[in-house]
């Protein structure tokens, strides 16, 4: 089933783009150890794609944290959900 | 831009799954560029994987031609794969070798290191050592406060350091070593004066970068990568998050540049760098059409913001053309109405006598620029396009993908940057036959009028008064020798590609002959136009390398060369000269070389390569018209 949430959907658009692979199929519950091949140099080339296609930047603790224990796509989707709402809210 | 071109990778798949290699590697080359995003850059590097992969399994893997290693003290994981696009996109198959981050020095200085125990296998052994090192390396940075005489001391020693790694390196390799100078960081804790203050680290950056230019002995080519983080903008470069994360010394939107960077430099020294900028002339050199407008009506110089434009564009053109790159025009114009442009508009810097080739027709500009390319003596691959007009960019590449054909921006203002950003006509290093070709070339065009002024070929030779200077690779002359052995396609028997250190080793063996000819003549001082190496072997002396700039075709510098041969053999005792022709797309112009010579065929094989072989006893040597300079 595809992903319904639109933030879902882009980031596995980029995942496939990341890994070369069009049939990835992802959901909140994904975690870097059930994709073949998400080790830490994939880890740092998703980063990057997210920044550079979402616009967004990541303080190098986040980075790290999101491959930790007990993360998955679900955590990784709320906190650039986050981070896309700040970027769009007016100053102040 | 930040992702490739549809349309080429498009093709790309197609051809890669229809089985045609070389269609789908010439796609591929084209979609890759150096404002690639890194995402899509390594996306492209991993597309190069399954080619190869393909290829192989086909038993179709092309050649390698280049070891590579590729040594840091950060992760160079995002890295090496760029290194190996770019370098696959310069026309360089290589073999690449990428130890674990952290172990630079120790790579180089065990004995017993993977580097110097065959790393990577089967392929070519390794020629080229990249030493990708960042300010983080440096290893004797001045304490805060530090006096004058204690930061020079610093950065002597510095210096030193890197010295012994590249002499260790070259002693246990005999390779080119590319080194990284040194990136300063974009914070400055002196503030303004950190420039200033012999302790200061921006300071101690700077003159070790000095420094570790004049003290690189000719295998070593330092590799600008300060430039390089000053034009991405110095916190941009150095984003201290992936360090903190992953170690990786500079930013990865950046690398992409960098690699393109380290494979330009590499690729030149293969001898892959271009030669020749061909422009066309309406709205490229000047706003306007000048068979529309009329001279008086370009936007050219001084005035208004466009013509400003167009001016700072020939000047960067000009200052190529100094240090040798040739200039050629390929224009759909009338040729009179084109030419009256350069010999009136006041706003031309460019003069007529700039241009080595100048073409303006109704032809269409592939076969323009293949008779360009016929005309310099240079392939088509030694060829860069600039044109306004995308169409006539969709048809050269289209029609002569040999050549290189940037996109240019729509604004006269940023086309400096669109072509300079490929770094088309990278050098490693500047000879003072660089600084003149420009002029060699307008008097080439001086000789062709008299040859045909003079009646016959032998008064013509005679009214050159030729001097040759002819001396075995000494100091002197070792970078041009090894530029032309690097890059010579056409006179070249054998198209064996030796690196400077190489040359330098064949040069200082005994059981080597080496020998280089200078030739000035009447309209000037063409400079070191061949080389040659032979090796001994028993009572033979083997002709491993000649070659010949084709500038100085049928001026009987071959029958010099021959004669300077077979004295040096006889002096070793040799009885016979033995020669090998190997055939390359581009030397067919010599495959009759030494059967003109008076050699006798002594078979051949099957990819076309003959061998050849001259008995020196009682041999007279061979007139001709060059006179012999004293050495």
């Amino acid at each position: 089933m595809p992903p319904t949430d639109d933030v879902l959907a882009r980031l596995q658009q980029l995942l496939r783009e990341v890994f070369g692979d069009d049939t990835l199929v992802v959901s909140d519950a994904t975690t870097a150890d059930d994709v073949d091949g998400w080790d830490s140099l994939m880890h740092v080339n998703i980063i990057i794609a997210i920044e550079k296609r979402f616009g967004v930047k990541f303080a190098a603790a986040e980075i790290a944290s999101l491959k930790g224990e007990g993360q998955n796509l679900g955590t990784f989707r709320q906190l650039l959900t986050r981070k896309l709402a700040s970027a769009k809210a007016p100053p102040g | 831009m930040t992702s490739p071109d549809p349309d080429a990778l498009a093709t790309f798949r197609s051809d890669l799954a229809a089985g045609r290699w070389e269609d789908a590697a010439r796609a591929l080359r084209r979609a890759v560029d150096p404002a690639l995003d890194f995402t899509a850059a390594a996306a492209l590097a991993r597309q190069l994987g399954k080619l190869r992969a393909a290829r192989a399994a086909a038993g179709a893997a092309p050649k390698r031609t280049l070891g590579l290693a590729l040594l840091s003290n950060y992760t160079a994981t995002q890295l090496a794969p760029l290194l190996d696009l770019f370098l696959f996109a310069a026309g360089v198959e290589a073999s690449l070798y990428v130890p674990d981050y952290g172990t630079l020095r120790q790579e180089i200085l065990d004995p017993g290191s993977e580097l110097y125990r065959g790393a990577g296998g089967a392929g070519p052994g390794i020629s080229t050592v990249i030493l990708a090192a960042s300010w983080r390396d440096l290893a004797h940075v001045p304490a805060p406060g530090a006096r004058r005489e204690e930061a020079a001391a610093a950065v002597a020693r510095e210096v030193a350091d890197w010295s012994s790694l590249w002499n260790a390196l070259h002693a246990r390799l005999g390779c080119q070593v590319v080194q990284n100078n040194f990136d300063a960081p974009p914070w400055r804790t002196l503030a303004n004066h950190e420039a200033r203050d012999p302790s200061g680290l921006a300071s101690h950056v700077a003159r070790v970068n000095v420094a570790l230019q004049d003290a690189a002995p000719p295998f070593v080519t330092i590799h600008d990568q300060d430039h390089l983080a000053a034009t991405h903008g110095r916190w941009t470069w150095g984003d201290e998050r992936f360090f903190h994360l992953a170690k990786l010394a500079c930013a990865p939107e950046c690398q992409v540049d960098y690699a393109h960077s380290l494979a330009s430099l590499v690729a030149a020294q293969q001898g892959r760098a271009r030669k020749c900028m061909v422009l066309d002339l309406d709205n490229t050199l000047w706003g306007g059409v000048v068979g529309d407008d009329g001279v008086d009506g370009l936007r050219l110089g001084q005035g208004d913001a466009e013509g400003e434009a167009f001016a700072a564009f020939q000047r960067w053109a000009k200052g190529l053309r100094a240090r040798g790159v040739l200039l050629a025009v390929c224009s759909k114009n009338d040729p009179a109405i084109a030419r009256e442009a350069f010999d009136r508009h006041p706003g031309m810097v460019l003069r007529f006598e700039d241009v080595a080739c100048f073409v303006a027709n109704w032809t269409d500009k592939a076969t323009n620029l293949r008779s360009i390319a016929e005309q310099l003596n240079i392939g088509l691959d030694s060829l860069v396009f600039v044109d306004d007009n995308p169409a006539e960019r969709l048809l050269v590449r289209q029609l002569a993908p040999e050549v290189a054909v940037p996109e240019l921006a729509s604004d006269p203002a940023e086309y400096v940057r669109s072509v300079e950003r490929h770094r088309y006509f990278q050098t490693v290093a500047m000879s003072d036959e660089d600084w003149r070709r420009a002029d060699l070339y307008r008097a080439d065009a001086a000789r062709k009028g008299e040859e045909a002024a003079a009646g016959g070929l032998e008064a013509f030779l005679v009214s050159l008064r030729m001097v040759a200077r002819v001396t075995p690779i000494d100091a002197a002359s070792l970078e041009r020798s090894a530029q032309l052995v690097n890059k010579s396609n056409q006179f070249n028997l054998t198209t064996r590609r030796y690196s400077t250190a190489d040359v330098l080793r064949i040069a200082h063996d005994p059981g080597w002959v080496t020998l280089t000819v200078s030739l000035a003549d009447r309209f000037g001082d063409n400079g070191l136009i061949s080389v040659v190496l032979a090796r001994a072997d028993g009572d033979a002396l083997e002709i491993d390398t000649w070659l010949m700039s084709c500038r100085v075709l049928k001026r009987g510098v071959e029958q010099l060369v021959l004669n300077r041969l077979g004295e040096a053999a006889a002096a070793r005792g040799a009885r016979v000269l033995r020669g090998t022709y190997v055939p390359t797309p581009k030397n067919g112009l010599v495959a009759e070389h030494y059967s003109g010579l008076g050699f006798r065929p002594m078979g051949s094989a099957g990819d076309g390569t003959t061998r050849w072989e001259l008995d020196l006893a009682g041999r007279a040597p061979l007139p001709t018209h060059i006179a012999i300079a004293p050495s």
